[in-house]
């Protein structure tokens, strides 16, 4: 059984009379414990199609099945149960984050909501989600415009899966990271993937970072799928013309390849 | 500590807290200085200022101390202005929050709403209410938020469009946050700051509302006001224009205190997050 099924995914913004579909006719579908790349310039509709898989705008037409079930039909409390198997990182851990919050409220939300551990029983699975993500369990108290980005960075993933999902979408999660805890948060992810079996809808413009986390790939192009298929052998030789582009455009590749 | 000592080191915001200092030492010391009633006889009718120490102020045209009624009148316009500002704030913080939040019909509803309180002069309404529902320290409060309300209302809306399209928000819907708790936990905190900074102008509009109320004898008739007092005072104006005066002197400094602080304490919040 796939994990998630896209199909015939569409999505069109009407501006000024004109209507532009930004995800046109999309289809595709993870397995459990699977990197997934969406790569593609900007306006291509990847973090569209993030969107709309997290259901955070409605699509015009298509498909999404997740765990079996059909996605887009669930409304209210159900919806709302079920987001905890889907979560999202976001790219600027800043922004992600009500400026207000502190470590704890952050992560103590999904644990509440989703009923995972009694109020007692919480302020312990907050430093073990802590620990999980290697971060000291005293930052707890401390509020998030307090600490580094990478720390954020790894509090937005402790509250991703605080509340064990089977998909995590990482809308160009290390984007906006220094390129040294890119590094490290990167490999946190994939340690994480290999333990819990996480599969992750992985959105990225940096076709280097692509190459070296996603198992398959699928590039866009105004809003349709270009090319698709194992990360490595697109990326090394892509056959589409935006796949061409996207490489000659990452010259350092070439460089950093063994 | 140092956003203290900014908004100390500003004149016009010193000058203001002192003003309110003064105001709530007289609200708060009024019934330990002159228990009983204020509005009791305490010696012969019209005595001008100065001329009794035992009765500083003078008397009014019953012979009551006008500075006794000073220092009760101070309560009753302390307590209706913030009461009926703090209303205000929460009627429109909320009605504003849900509006910009949950946007569609529900929005057009509470908005279309508001326009309708808008162009309905405050003080109209604020007298109509009273007049129907009958004076007293409640009723009033209510009858100023009806009129001012609208304000903040207006402002949280845009606030709180602005805020929604924020990537925290889209967070919360991600962690199965509802919908309600995403907008007063998540966004009318943030909304919050430039509504309260609206809340000086508030307060001292809703005192003068109730200063007006009490002159056309729509106030609580079982406490003293300021209105009231100058109401009073009107009929002798030409023989002891003091009895308007000193009241309306009060009312002033009052006002222009409530204002000054209020300014401070935005500028200094200001500047303290343009720094950060």
């Amino acid at each position: 059984m796939s994990l998630l099924t896209v199909s015939n995914l569409t999505k069109r913004y009407s501006r000024g009379g004109k209507t532009l579909a930004a995800v046109d006719d999309v289809s595709f579908h993870m397995e459990p414990g699977e990197t997934l790349a969406l790569a593609g310039p900007s306006g291509s509709g990847k973090s569209t199609i993030a969107r709309l898989v997290l259901r955070l705008i409605e699509p015009d037409g298509g498909r999404i099945e997740f765990e079996g079930d059909d996605f887009l039909t669930l409304r209210g409390a159900p919806l709302r149960a079920r987001r905890g198997r889907l979560q999202m990182v976001f790219q600027d851990p800043l922004a992600a984050f009500n400026p207000r919050a502190t470590v704890a409220r952050v992560l103590d939300d999904p644990l509440r909501i989703h009923g995972v551990a009694s109020r007692s029983e919480r302020p312990r699975r907050i430093a073990a989600l802590l620990e999980r993500v290697g971060l000291a369990a005293d930052l707890a108290p401390r509020a998030i415009h307090e600490i580094s980005g990478g720390q954020r960075q790894r509090v937005a993933i402790a509250r991703a899966i605080a509340t064990k999902p089977s998909l995590i979408v990482l809308d160009e999660a290390v984007s906006a990271l220094d390129v040294s805890v890119r590094g490290q948060i990167l490999s946190l992810l994939l340690d994480l993937q290999r333990q819990e079996r996480i599969a992750y809808l992985f959105i990225s413009h940096d076709l280097g970072v692509v190459r070296a986390v996603a198992h398959r790939v699928i590039l866009l192009d105004a809003g349709q799928i270009a090319e698709s298929g194992d990360a490595r052998a697109v990326i090394d030789a892509p056959q589409s013309a935006i796949g061409k582009a996207l490489v000659a455009a990452a010259p350092k590749l070439n460089r950093n390849r063994p | 500590m140092s956003r203290l000592r900014r908004f100390l080191r500003t004149p016009e915001a010193l000058a203001g807290a002192i003003l309110l200092a003064v105001l709530f030492a007289m609200a708060l010391s009024a019934s330990l200085l002159f228990p009983g009633d204020p509005q009791a006889i305490a010696g012969p009718a019209l005595l001008p200022p100065f001329q009794n120490w035992s009765l500083p102020l003078g008397t009014d045209r019953l012979g009551r101390d006008v500075l006794v009624e000073l220092f009760h009148g101070a309560r009753t316009s302390l307590a209706v202005g913030l009461a009926a500002a703090a209303t205000a704030l929460v009627i429109g913080a909320v009605v504003g929050t849900l509006a910009g939040f949950a946007g569609g019909l529900v929005d057009e509803v509470l908005m279309r709403i508001t326009d309708a309180f808008q162009t309905v002069p405050g003080f109209l309404l604020a007298l109509a209410f009273v007049s129907v529902v009958g004076p007293s320290l409640g009723v009033v409060v209510v009858a100023i938020a009806l009129g001012t309300w609208t304000g903040p209302a207006r402002i949280a809306r845009a606030e709180v469009l602005s805020i929604r399209e924020r990537d925290y928000v889209a967070g919360a819907r991600v962690i199965g946050m509802h919908p309600l708790e995403i907008a007063f936990r998540e966004v009318l905190p943030n909304a919050l700051p430039p509504v309260l900074a609206m809340s000086s102008v508030i307060v001292a509009a809703a005192i003068l509302t109730e200063a007006a109320l009490s002159f056309l004898g729509l106030g609580d008739p079982n406490r003293v006001t300021w209105g009231g007092m100058i109401a009073e005072g009107r009929t002798v104006l030409r023989t002891a224009p003091f009895l308007s005066i000193v009241p309306g002197i009060a009312l002033l400094l009052t006002v222009l205190g409530v204002y000054l602080a209020g300014e401070g304490i935005v500028e200094t919040t200001a500047v303290r997050r343009g720094l950060s």
